[in-house]
């Protein structure tokens, strides 16, 4: 056991002094990441409270303005309405970006109101992010306009306004925000803490064995009276916890980001920071454990079978997109932790790790999850050790 | 003292490599041997030299007889410990050299050394005498805490050598170790090995640089092939090609290994 801390000890300090991996395991988890997160929210918020500020060019066409939506259009101080233009110059206005929307009146629109039939109405604009973000500006004001005429209509009639609805919906919504806010960004959470778990790992676990063989100190290690297994489980212990350490530091990041946000909504923000109350860290933090030891496991053996750094680096970045693919299924919505999920390595992490954020956990298929992670990871580090003392392997030519 | 017995080594090959070795070689049913019944002895006091060409399993011998890679028949026993069944106690009582310095770029020779010496179970108190001796010895102390990765291939080569006989090991193995070094370096290191053998400890060194043969040698194994060529004392080899330079005599000597 004294020798297994002799060979973590001196593990650690030369993995912390490699600038690669403390780009990997700290820099990008503690900084670059909540800076990447902190500006696309900024730059995202700033964009939709511009394009719901902007003035709108509205062009309106009606041969006899005698509808009240032409008043209603006018009066929105944000929409700067021209008029005098025809269909083709609407279209082409639209395309060059000069007009924003276009709101063409039929001729037979007042008729068709005063006859109590809808009032045919053309509307253009270009159907792109920002073109769907300021149409629900203008739907507001023929919601409005379609109001009063509904309003005079059955006034006019002498009925209830209440005929026109057939049911009386009281929307009771039981789910807490921690769950709404659990399930749409839930995955999200997942998916980062499985990512900063493995790319911690990856250059330790590269650098403690394939970058052992290629400067030559693996010989010298291995004629030290020290097992094969002891140096292993020593250099296994360093990758595990770089990998364990990117996460919490990742944790750590996204927390203070989140609190520091000004422009998110507070009931979003809270309760998202209700997903980090200390029992779920802990809940998921238990099941990354296990999950970072297979991860450890697996890269250190496939950083044992490799002849150089290079090598190495080739094998295991293919290997990325086997832990982003199932990672990136957990954020999709609908994918919800069952007894078949419970057994797919990754994507159970991340599933579980959602339930546990949304405050809704099944217990009897968290233990499924950790069970088979608990097996995985104990598969990997045996052959681990196994796979260290294989000459064929050590001393692959 | 190490004592060869017989000693065969077979590496498994990959199928790309069979394939490869059959293409060239069809009646070649299977992979031969890297090391291919050797015995010797090394004494202690005395240096030993396995002298071949590259690929005759000096390496392989070596890496055997320091418990890296294991038998395939035969037997290796070092200060009278087996290297399978006695592994680690082989491993205490031996110090391995090669020409690569094999040393932690981003340590300094302090940490180095003070790791080594724990790895070998020494005494903190022990440890540091020891690495006063060897620092001061060899001039270190100026660069001792410096990252290794910063120092020049003669300062490695010297904390390298502080390693491989931190632990004073009565065996000590050195594997090619002036491949691609400088001819000061190498001077130190030759120094090394003749201090060794001052100190009465076991030496066996390989090498196919004939000028090391003649300036350190006391028993000498040719091998080719994996097989031994010649094996005996050195003086006793230069009186029998007395007429002939040494390289014209080592090829003799493999030449007629061949051909017998």
């Amino acid at each position: 056991m004294k020798k297994f801390w002799i060979v973590f000890k001196k593990e650690l300090i030369d993995t912390l002094r490699d600038r690669r991996t403390l780009l990997v395991m700290v820099l990008i988890p503690l900084i670059v990441f909540p800076l990447i997160f902190k500006i696309v929210t900024a730059i995202t918020t700033s964009h939709v409270k511009k394009t719901m500020e902007k003035k709108l060019v509205v062009a309106y066409i009606e041969s006899r303005p005698a509808s009240g939506l032409f008043d209603l259009v006018r009066e929105e101080s944000l929409f700067d309405v021209q008029t005098g233009l025809n269909e083709e110059q609407i279209k082409n206005g639209i395309e060059t970006g000069e007009l924003d929307f276009g709101l063409v009146v039929s001729s037979g629109f007042v008729a068709e109101i005063e006859a109590n039939r809808p009032g045919p109405l053309k509307l253009y604009f270009k159907g792109s992010e920002e073109g769907e973000l300021a149409k629900k500006r203008i739907d507001k004001v023929l919601d409005k306009f379609e109001d009063q005429v509904l309003s005079e209509r059955f006034s006019r009639l002498n009925m209830d306004r209440s005929i026109a609805s057939g049911l009386d919906i009281t929307i009771q919504d039981v789910a807490s925000m921690q769950e709404k806010i659990g399930e749409k960004i839930g995955g999200f959470v997942p998916y980062l803490f499985i990512i900063f778990c493995f790319l911690g790992s990856m250059y330790p676990a590269i650098d403690l064995a394939a970058g052992e063989k290629e400067r030559g100190t693996i010989e010298t290690l291995l004629v030290t009276p020290v097992s094969r297994m002891t140096i292993v489980f020593g250099k296994f212990a360093v990758v595990f916890v770089a990998g364990m350490a990117s996460v919490i530091l990742g944790l750590v990041g996204l927390f203070f980001t989140l609190k520091n946000m000004g422009n998110l909504p507070i009931e979003f923000i809270s309760a998202f920071l209700k997903g980090f109350e200390p029992l779920t860290i802990v809940s998921v933090l238990m099941l990354l454990v296990p999950l970072s030891v297979f991860f450890a496991a697996v890269l250190l053996s496939i950083s044992i079978f490799a002849k150089s750094f290079k090598e190495a680096q080739n094998m295991i970045t293919p290997l990325n997109f086997v832990v982003i693919i199932p990672a990136m299924i957990g954020m999709l919505p609908g994918v919800k932790l069952d007894a078949l999920t419970a057994w797919i390595p990754v994507l159970n992490v991340s599933l579980a790790t959602k339930q546990l954020m949304m405050g809704d956990a099944d217990f009897t298929l968290l233990a499924v999850v950790y069970g088979s992670l608990v097996v995985l990871a104990v598969a990997g580090l045996f052959f681990c050790g196994y796979w260290f003392k294989k000459e064929s392997v050590l001393f692959r030519s | 003292m190490i004592e060869v017995n017989q000693l065969k080594k077979r590496f498994s090959l990959s199928r790309k490599q069979k394939k490869a070795l059959h293409s060239s070689s069809p009646d070649n049913t299977g992979p031969g041997y890297a090391v291919d019944g050797l015995s010797f002895t090394c004494q202690p006091g005395r240096i030993f030299t396995l002298l071949g060409p590259n690929g005759a399993g000096k390496t392989t011998t070596l890496r055997i007889i320091a418990t890296m890679l294991s038998p395939t028949e035969g037997r290796v026993a070092v200060a009278g410990y087996d290297t399978v069944r006695e592994s680690q106690q082989v491993r205490a009582r031996i110090g391995f050299l090669t020409g690569a310095t094999g040393l932690y770029g981003r340590l300094t020779p302090c940490e180095i050394i003070r790791y080594y010496g724990d790895l070998h179970g020494m005494k903190r108190s022990d440890l540091e005498a020891r690495q006063k001796n060897l620092f001061d010895l060899l001039d270190i102390w100026g660069f001792a805490d410096k990252r290794v990765d910063k120092l020049s291939t003669g300062m490695k080569q010297k904390v390298s050598i502080v390693r491989t006989i931190i632990h004073d090991p009565p065996v000590v193995v050195f594997d090619e170790p002036t491949t691609g070094l400088d001819v000061i370096t190498a001077r130190n290191i030759i120094e090394l090995i003749k201090n060794c053998k001052q100190q009465g400890k076991t030496v066996i060194f390989s090498t196919h640089i004939m000028g090391e043969v003649s300036l350190l040698a006391d028993d000498l194994a040719i091998i080719h092939q994996g097989r031994l060529c010649y094996n005996g004392d050195f003086e006793a080899f230069k009186k029998e090609h007395r007429n002939v330079s040494l390289e014209d005599a080592f090829i003799k000597t493999v030449t007629a290994e061949v051909n017998s």
